[in-house]
């Protein structure tokens, strides 16, 4: 609530200062009768910029520091006895001040820990008042430095441009700073679990059967109990992955050339946004389609040829995963077979082809890099499902290529591993990472790729 | 001057529509895009190995009336297209004729040059294959390099059959679809405009190239240039407004119109 208030309040400012802005260019046309360099509604625009960014910026930075340098500072108020105990963390004990913080006390908390939350609360009180005070002095000063440069020489339309510019460049550097960030905490917790398995045993193992065991491992002569073999797993997401494509890929392409050569206009525009309504529906909905109706449906039908389907098997995953990618693979699709120039088709028909043998010969051909890129693009998505696997494939780390056995994939292993209690030191634990990592990497490269399909053969036709 | 011809303007055209050994008829033919009338009943033949263009200022319908030919209006959903047209005294509209072959027999070169994104080769080889013109490979090599010889091309590509024909410039693709369809022996070729995205010399080519086929094939060509009309065709036929104004000898058609509409386009006042 209070970050609320603050909020508003800032913005209250900057938005006085808009209007002080607006006011001040009029009157400077009024009184000289002078023209302005810009609109004077820009001249407002400017002075809310300078005065709602800066403020904007210091209290983001606030909000974010002020908890780790209270953890730092908090440390001098724990007891030099806890802090030498054996099974000291600080970690826990820190989760322990936060939640009496919050008023969250379960049984009764040592003293020095209440101590310790109530000198962190006075903290907060200090910090909230030092936070209100630079962030409205900084809104204020700003914008009325802002207010003071306004005069008829301010270029102030090409300032605002370049304010604009700068918000949307920041906006993109958190997106790439995230995906680094997210890359490297994969990174470090992998780091910890190469350190306890090998690689090779990891990249090329067959069997996958992680235990708790505790980071102990090597040398404790457990060695053979646990065994971290990814291949089980990788083999298991692409068998899945192989038979999504098997169906994405015939029916989102057929579906696409339909769409965009032979249905009408009406016909499209009803029938395109229901394609892409597969796409919007959660991939859990799809999880249960596949586990209560598809996979049962195989059981029975298989039974019939005397085939033993296992009640979780990778074919009735692969099925349903395969719908759920179609509409990636149509819409793409449609949309790349759409700019192939009109002029193509007409020098087939103009030749006498079909419209079969326009599609065949000449349009697809001219569309092939698309399409190969939209594959590639369902792929890395069919690698990355979880919710599907984790609900109709099974957790049976089989390697097979028997589509009608349970298999798992490497993405149902990393949710089956993190979920629930789990002891953070543990090579099981950490290899979820190790997955995620290895994962990461297979489907960035495909991604890679297929941009570099597109690129490669994108002149083809101009 | 403006009163001899205007009421009379309205349905008839001006000089002989009509020509003695005639290949392609046209009779009482209207186009409709929705409820837009382009084309108004337009009679006009065309000769066998004649060379006769299409002028008129833009939004005309020429192109449109072209397009009738081979029946490449079909596939603009809204086009309809009324009236009569026939090649050798049969119906192209009627319900038993299929387009496919229809196509072959009347071939298209287009307004930009649009080759495949293919090799200069596959271009050239692909209507023989749709249509099994061929025996065997050898045969097919053979018809490659006769229509791209006869589309004055073989000298400047015969060492790279196969790179991509989008590689060419622009005159060179152009005479590469002009391959193409001479690939399939017709017995028409129109043409949309050929040299409008060409430079001079590039046209200067294309256009000799038009004379010298003129000897074999009937050629209809829509231009927008009155010399390149002048320079190739014999025949001359003005549209304005989806109206056929006027048909005669290309020669008297720029020196001697008979239509007041004729003579305010070629002397510029209209276009």
């Amino acid at each position: 609530m209070f970050n609320f208030y603050l909020l508003s309040s800032v913005l209250l400012i900057s938005l006085i200062f808009f209007f002080l802005g607006n006011n001040r260019a009029k009157n400077l046309v009024k009184l000289n009768q002078k023209n302005l360099h810009s609109l004077t509604h820009y001249y407002g625009v400017y002075s809310l910029l300078v005065s709602l960014l800066p403020a904007l910026g210091i209290f983001f930075i606030f909000t974010i520091c002020d908890d780790l340098i209270f953890a730092e500072l908090i440390k001098k108020y724990i007891p030099k006895e806890v802090v030498a105990s054996k099974d000291y963390n600080f970690t826990i004990v820190l989760a322990q001040i936060n939640n009496s913080v919050e008023g969250l006390i379960f049984g009764t908390p040592p003293k020095w820990v209440t101590n310790a939350a109530e000198i962190w609360i006075s903290w907060i009180h200090k910090s909230q008042i030092i936070t209100v005070i630079i962030c409205i002095s900084t809104a204020l000063i700003s914008g009325f430095l802002g207010y003071k440069k306004i005069s008829g020489n301010f270029r102030s339309r090409n300032a605002v441009e370049k304010i604009v510019m700068s918000i949307l460049a920041v906006s993109s550097v958190i997106a790439i700073l995230t995906t680094i960030a997210i890359i490297f905490s994969v990174v470090f917790e992998s780091i910890r679990f190469f350190a306890l398995i090998p690689y090779d045993e990891f990249l090329f193992g067959t069997v996958w059967n992680p235990q708790f065991e505790g980071a102990e491992r090597a040398g404790s002569g457990q060695e053979g109990l646990s065994q971290y073999g990814a291949i089980p797993l990788f083999a298991g997401t692409f068998l899945i992955s192989i038979i999504a494509l098997c169906v994405s890929v015939p029916v989102g392409l057929f579906s696409a050339i339909y769409l965009s050569e032979y249905a009408t206009s009406k016909e499209r525009v009803f029938f395109k946004p229901l394609l892409e309504i597969l796409a919007g529906i959660p991939t859990v909905v799809y999880g249960f389609f596949a586990a209560l109706t598809v996979a049962p449906f195989l059981r029975s039908s298989g039974s019939i040829f005397g085939l033993d389907v296992a009640s979780e098997s990778a074919l009735a995953a692969g099925l349903v995963m395969g719908i759920m990618i179609i509409p990636f693979i149509s819409s793409l699709s449609d949309d790349v077979i759409n700019a192939v120039p009109q002029s193509l088709r007409d020098a087939g028909y103009g030749l006498g082809s079909t419209k079969n043998e326009t599609v065949i010969k000449i349009v697809l051909p001219a569309a092939l890099p698309g399409i190969v890129a939209s594959i590639i693009l369902a792929v890395s998505r069919a690698v990355g499902e979880t919710m599907i696997v984790v609900m109709a494939a099974g957790l049976a780390a089989n390697l097979t290529a028997n589509p009608l056995e349970a298999v798992t994939t490497v993405t149902s292993q990393i949710v089956t591993i993190l979920v629930g209690d789990q002891e953070f030191e543990s090579a099981k634990t950490l290899s979820a990472f190790a997955l995620a990592l290895t994962l990461i990497v297979i489907t960035l490269a495909m991604n890679f790729y297929a941009l570099h399909v597109v690129k490669k053969y994108r002149e083809q036709y101009e | 001057m403006n009163n001899r011809n205007d009421l009379k303007s309205l349905e008839l055209t001006v000089g002989d529509v009509f020509s003695k050994n005639a290949r392609l008829k046209a009779r009482n033919v209207n186009v409709f895009y929705g409820n837009n009338k382009a084309i108004d009943n337009v009679t006009i033949d065309i000769g066998s190995k004649e060379v006769i263009s299409f002028i008129g200022p833009s939004g005309c319908g020429k192109s449109t009336f072209l397009r009738c030919f081979n029946r490449m209006n079909d596939t603009i959903d809204s086009c309809v297209v009324q009236g009569e047209i026939t090649i050798d005294d049969e119906n192209i509209y009627d319900k038993k004729i299929d387009v496919v072959p229809l196509r072959a027999r009347i071939g298209m070169v287009f307004q930009k040059p649009n080759p495949f994104p293919k090799s200069i080769y596959d271009n050239v080889a692909y209507g023989p294959r749709i249509h099994g013109l061929s025996e065997n490979k050898e045969h097919l090599d053979v018809i490659v390099e006769e229509s791209l010889k006869r589309a004055g091309l073989w000298q400047e590509v015969s060492d790279r059959l196969q790179s991509p024909g989008t590689g060419l410039s622009g005159g060179q693709q152009q005479r590469l679809c002009i391959a193409r369809a001479i690939a399939v022996s017709p017995e028409v070729i129109l043409m949309d405009e050929p040299c409008s995205a060409l430079d001079p010399i590039a046209t200067a080519k294309i256009e000799d190239l038009i004379h010298e086929l003129g000897n074999d094939y009937s050629i209809v060509i829509v231009t927008h240039s009155m010399q390149q009309a002048a320079r190739v065709s014999k025949r001359t036929a003005y549209f304005h407004l989806g109206k056929l104004i006027e048909v005669g000898k290309t020669k008297e058609i720029f020196t001697r119109p008979q239509h007041h509409q004729t003579e305010a386009y070629i002397s510029g006042k209209i276009g």
